[in-house]
């Protein structure tokens, strides 16, 4: 297909999750006012790292949230272009009733971007090839930031990015290949049922979506855009383009406990005696998951890990098992990626178009203390990790879990849906009353998870809830030629001339 | 069992109470239907009933349509007894919703004066959806209750070694043993003998009427499709957005549970063909879900319960509405990927539609125009009673499967797929 992006222009998070930069951590801050926000701006612009530009040994991405824009004097005009969930943000009850952010999840408990905390204007994403590296970047910024009386709301440490998450899971293995990127090009057109090819306007702004379409974005009259930093608009409008090459960035802190993971598997699957089965825990626990620790799908693997099939990416659901004999129905990654199995037509490219409508590109990192951990376990030893966690040889690591990250053009039809309809569901795919195993939200109903197998299911009830959301918000990934419009707003508001400036109230 | 009607009760409502009803409505609906002062959930065969309010508003000549209240209810027939329910057992709560309409006869009214008003204010839908036609509220319910028992009575043993045939036949005797489950045993009954031959006089009669009419029809089809086209090119992209408060307002009201009420409201086209087309395929819809679409989904999509789509101020507007399963996303892209035509077909005949080509192409396929359009003429349903909220679409057929499944023989296979059902 003849998606040609600008890769130029497109911050390198989109093209790439930087697995040769296994060290990050993620700045969120809160200027206190327009000229400190200019200022930190016009500082980051040279080191904001694009798609077309090889990353070194670190690289850095920016991103704001509707009231950071606001604080760079973009008019409320303009904003109004952004989508109603960026704008709303993530924090209003109708929105975490909808997301599940209820009960131990509720923002009011939120260690940042709750509705208790500081605001939360931007995000500045560093990456580097060394904890030195990582280092030197972080205090040259966090100096910036100093010298510049901004706030810094929260700095989140990341775990060097390793295969497994904190339960003990290989991780990040299906991804969507975007067209127009060079991997696309190697894959058959449609891709296959796991690494499907997707239209790029799914992930970045201003190229057509899974509908041929353009998604709405903000566009400006081309008089506001004198200088002609911005893209114009790729449907002939001849308006400036200030969302091209940009997207949506959600950022979640998800807290895991991993001890209670662990030990609900190793409970529900006791021998008699009350000993530990751990061959039995682990089983259940990859039949939650749907992948096995090694990252082995299930519907591949059903019976037992098999660590060649690690990185397997290449099935379907819908042929090989439509019931869930192999990969529960309700399993995790069933779930965030139902492939082939949804109506209309399972198991047909039409079902597959449809899954492609709500892809996330994801780029988190874990968080924690740095031992008891995979990355650091995963160096030493011959048992897999999950074993020694499910042996309790291993102490579970405290307040560890997800950076989650993931880039979307649409956040309605991609993460909010995907949050809501498919882990969050208790109906999800014929079910009755089980929300994700995993990372679901157990608040009123959805502690259930079923195991079809055979002649009968195994029904597990009163699942504990292992995931806790403990912040979040809406971002903005901007396109280089924004980010130096947004810049240049700033040049404008110091001199005076560019009556953009609004006070932060108007909304 | 009987079959399902719909009932849509709409009146105006006085300019200057209409604040009023709305506080009214939004309270109501915070304590929920189900009891006091409605007791919806003491109403015999009641599905679903809501509320909502129908702004004032002007036709596209400029006319002024006054606020009115929707009541709307999806319940088993007989209509004589749902009607006394609402004059009983809700007395107080309709009482309460309609004394904010002009001529209600109010709490003081005698019974038979109330129960002519709501029949005077009845409003007839052009077509009206039932997932499944026959399916009552007790049998939902009571099949529902069936799977509960037969789940956990699989929780308490361990099958570990037996085929899928014997735990049936075990199953069997357990339903058996039960004399709380003896009705599982017979399949469910079936809609009245009337009901059934009515229906099927119009199944047969209404193709038999085209084909005799074929020979006129065919040029008159001609014709329009012609002209429809024509008119077609004249369509805008629709680039309104729905507002931050007014989205903010519907999701007040939604994703409280599985199943969501969903209503919009909006002006016809003006113009003849636009009216005749309307009517056709109204008059095709009703026909499609009385006698195609008439169990367990809607032309593919499998999460709507109820649907009916209601004329209002003669034929100027109209409202749809319905109960469905999930949020309104993934509604609006069921819509789009499954029944983008027929969509077309009802919707483009009314103000602010995508373009469409050729009645149904287009239109719903331009997804954010679409979802735009949706959004703009959502009407919060800010009280709303679902008798079982917790039970999709899904939940409910397979309910039904699995009661039928306890009758009758099975290869070991067949009672293999059966027991996935639990």
């Amino acid at each position: 297909m003849g998606t040609k992006l600008d890769l130029d222009d497109i911050q390198g998070l989109i093209a790439r999750g930087y697995r040769s930069l296994p060290y990050a951590r993620f700045t969120i801050f809160a200027a206190h006012d327009a000229a400190a926000g200019h200022a930190l701006l016009s500082w980051l612009l040279p080191r904001v790292t694009p798609a077309g530009r090889s990353a070194g040994d670190s690289a850095l991405h920016l991103a704001y949230t509707a009231a950071g824009l606001r604080r760079l004097g973009l008019p409320e005009s303009v904003i109004a272009g952004f989508s109603a969930q960026f704008m709303r943000g993530m924090t209003g009850p109708n929105r975490s009733r909808f997301l599940g952010d209820v009960g131990e999840s509720d923002p009011h408990y939120w260690a940042w971007g709750g509705p208790q905390e500081p605001p939360v204007e931007g995000l500045i994403l560093l990456y580097a090839n060394s904890p030195e590296v990582l280092d030197a970047r972080q205090a040259e910024l966090a100096t910036r930031l100093d010298g510049l009386a901004i706030r810094q709301v929260t700095v989140l440490d990341t775990l060097e990015l390793g295969n497994n998450e904190p339960f003990g899971f290989r991780d990040g293995i299906s991804q969507p290949i975007i067209q127009g990127l060079p991997k696309a090009s190697g894959a058959p057109p449609a891709g296959t049922p796991g690494g499907r090819v997707v239209p790029a306007g799914e992930f970045v702004l201003g190229y057509p979506n899974a509908y041929g379409q353009l998604t709405s974005r903000p566009l400006l009259p081309a008089a506001d855009d004198p200088r002609r930093l911005l893209p114009r608009d790729p449907a002939g409008s001849g308006a400036a383009d200030l969302g091209r090459n940009g997207c949506y960035l959600v950022l979640r802190q998800l807290e895991q406990d991993v001890d209670a993971f662990w030990s609900y598997v190793r409970q529900a699957t006791a021998q008699r005696d009350g000993s530990a089965d751990t061959g039995r825990a682990i089983a259940l626990a990859a039949k939650m998951v749907g992948r096995w620790p090694s990252g082995a799908p299930l519907v591949k693997a059903p019976d037992r890990d098999n660590p060649q099939l690690g990185g397997d990416n290449d099935f379907g659901y819908y042929r090989t098992d439509p019931l869930g004999l192999a990969c529960p129905l309700g399993a995790h990654v069933r779930r965030m990626n139902p492939r082939d199995s949804l109506d209309p037509r399972p198991g047909t490219e039409a079902s597959l178009a449809v899954n492609d409508g709500h892809r996330l590109l994801r780029r988190g990192r874990s968080y924690g203390p740095g031992d008891g951990t995979p990355a650091a376990a995963g160096r030493a030893g011959r048992d897999s990790h999950a074993e020694r966690l499910v042996r309790a040889d291993v102490a579970p690591p405290r307040a560890t879990g997800l950076h989650f990250i993931c880039l979307v053009a649409s956040l309605i039809r991609q993460f909010e849906f995907v949050q809501h309809t498919w882990l969050n569901n208790p109906t999800f795919h014929g079910l009755y009353d089980d929300t994700d195993p995993l990372i679901g939200n157990r608040l009123g109903c959805g502690a259930t998870f079923t195991e079809p197998a055979r002649p009968v299911r195994r029904r597990y009830r009163g699942l504990p809830q292992f995931v806790r959301t403990r912040g979040g918000a809406y971002f903005f990934l901007p396109g280089i030629s924004a980010l130096r419009y947004l810049d240049q707003l700033s040049a404008g508001a110091r001199s005076g001339s560019f009556p953009l400036i609004r006070d932060e109230v108007t909304t | 069992m009987p079959h399902q009607i719909g009932v849509t009760i709409r009146a105006p409502v006085a300019a200057e109470r209409v604040a009023e009803l709305r506080q009214w409505l939004a309270e109501a609906g915070k304590k929920g239907l189900g009891e006091a002062p409605f007791g919806f959930a003491g109403c015999r065969g009641l599905h679903f009933a809501r509320f909502y309010l129908l702004e004032e508003t002007a036709d596209l000549t400029g006319r002024p349509i006054p606020a009115s209240l929707v009541f709307m209810s999806e319940v088993d027939a007989p209509l004589r007894r749902h009607l006394a329910d609402l004059a009983d057992v809700a007395k107080e709560g309709i009482d309460q919703a309609f004394q904010h309409c002009t001529g209600y006869p109010g709490p003081g009214g005698r019974r038979r004066q109330r129960i002519a008003w709501l029949r005077r204010h009845r409003v007839r839908a052009s077509a009206f959806y039932v997932n499944t036609v026959g399916r009552g509220v007790a049998q939902i319910r009571q099949e529902a209750a069936l799977r509960e028992a037969l789940e956990s009575h699989l929780d308490r043993h361990d099958h570990t070694g037996r085929t899928a045939t014997e735990v049936r036949r075990e199953l069997q005797a357990f339903v058996a043993g039960h004399a709380d489950l003896a009705w599982a045993a017979k399949p469910p009954a079936r809609p009245s003998l009337f009901f059934r031959a009515r229906e099927a006089l119009h199944m047969v009669a209404v193709p038999a009427l085209l084909l005799l009419a074929l020979p006129v029809l065919l040029p008159v089809i001609l014709v329009w499709a012609v002209l429809l086209r024509l008119d077609e090119r004249h369509d805008r992209p629709f680039t309104q957005r729905p507002g931050l408060a007014h989205l903010e307002e519907v999701a007040d009201y939604e994703d409280f549970s599985t199943q969501n009420p969903f209503a919009v409201a909006g002006l016809l086209r003006p113009g003849r063909l636009r009216q005749l087309t309307f009517r056709a395929v109204l008059f095709l819809t009703d026909y499609g879900v009385r006698h195609i679409f008439n169990h367990d989904s809607l032309a593919g999509v499998k999460t709507i319960h109820f649907a009916r789509w209601v004329p209002l101020d003669g034929w100027r507007r109209m409202t749809f509405s319905s109960n469905y399963d999930g949020a309104v996303e993934a509604y609006n892209d069921d819509f789009i990927n499954i029944i983008w035509w027929g969509l077309n077909a009802t919707f483009s005949n009314g103000m602010d539609y995508p373009p469409t080509r050729w009645l149904f192409f287009g239109g719903a396929k331009l997804e954010e125009q679409f979802k735009n359009t949706i959004r703009c003429h959502q009407v919060a349903v800010p009280a709303w009673y679902a008798a079982y909220p917790e039970l999709s679409a899904d939940n409910i057929e397979n309910n039904a499967q699995i009661r039928a499944g306890l009758r009758g023989e099975m290869s070991p296979a067949q009672a293999q797929q059966w027991l996935a059902r639990l």
